[in-house]
């Protein structure tokens, strides 16, 4: 996996932005689609690589899901557990497509973190 | 009708993807993206699972899953292949030691194995015909498995379908 420096350095802070602003977050991945880590920030000692993995699987799934049914192309998938939420969010960079996943408590709100995420998104989309 | 499940596990590149389409009835779904990994020489690879289906007649179809090949992905190993049939492990012989490849996924399904019929598909046997067959079949051994190992092209329908009614005649006998 060979991704531009600036690249790098745009996933690395919108990592540390997410988990410095969103209420409740407890790690960010940013990963390539097919599952490698590009940048982490972390509250907990959470799996950086594993979490990669698991983000691609989830976006490729919810894309596959999104254009079945007849929606288009997905740009979020969310899964609520009983402590918190991971919220997954496809980044359509066309030389470099990536996905940046969020875990979060449920002390924040599920709206603003959404909101959050796509402005990291979009940043990334445009780096 | 009867649904049975098969789950295609199996090295990166072996042809998981490619098998299941070889033989679906239906265009299969697939969840393949960018390969970005420099150590496998293809454009795309598969990060969730691949699913297409077989009508056998008589009321009975095979549902095909397809797994992600690399470890990383080991997670979805289990949930896909829960309540499986049967299990299919593609090897391509071309990879640098497909021996250590089969091993891993002999250990990844471990829990599964001796519950389910398992048939190994050796690919690219043609322009790399080491390890040989028997081979295959002496490393199994070892771990005390005895599962038909044959040779492959995921390219051909019938090849894919000679080892899908391979694992059939294993199930029925296990059924008898």
């Amino acid at each position: 996996m060979t991704l531009p420096a600036h690249l790098l350095n745009h996933a690395r802070h919108e990592a540390e932005y997410l988990l410095r602003e969103v209420g409740g977050a407890r790690a960010v991945v940013v990963a390539t689609v097919d599952g490698f880590d590009v940048a982490h920030a972390r509250r907990h000692d959470l799996e950086a690589s594993r979490m990669a993995a698991m983000a691609s699987s989830i976006a490729a799934l919810g894309q596959v899901v999104a254009y079945e049914a007849g929606l288009g192309a997905p740009r979020c998938m969310i899964v609520e557990a009983a402590e918190g939420y991971v919220i997954v969010r496809s980044v359509p960079r066309r030389d470099h497509p990536l996905v940046i996943q969020l875990l979060t408590d449920r002390t924040g709100l599920l709206g603003l973190a959404l909101q959050q995420l796509s402005r990291s998104g979009q940043q990334l989309e445009a780096a | 009708m009867a649904d049975h499940k098969i789950v295609f596990a199996g090295s990166p590149g072996a042809g998981k993807t490619t098998a299941i389409g070889a033989i679906s009835d239906r265009p299969p779904i697939v969840t393949d993206v960018r390969n970005s990994d420099s150590s496998l020489k293809k454009d795309f690879t598969t990060v969730g699972m691949d699913y297409g289906e077989l009508d056998l007649g008589d009321g009975e179809r095979v549902r095909l899953f397809g797994t992600p090949g690399q470890a990383r992905f080991d997670f979805l190993w289990s949930i896909l292949a829960t309540n499986a049939l049967g299990l299919v492990i593609l090897i391509d012989n071309s990879r640098a030691d497909p021996l250590q490849d089969l091993g891993l996924y002999l250990d990844g399904f471990k829990h599964l194995l001796p519950e389910v019929a398992c048939t190994v598909g050796i690919g690219r046997t043609e322009s790399h015909p080491s390890p040989s067959l028997d081979e295959f079949g002496d490393f199994l051994a070892e771990r005390g498995l005895i599962c038909p190992v044959l040779p492959v092209d995921v390219r051909r329908r019938d090849d894919v379908l000679l080892i899908i009614d391979t694992v059939l005649a294993q199930a029925e006998a296990r059924i008898d």
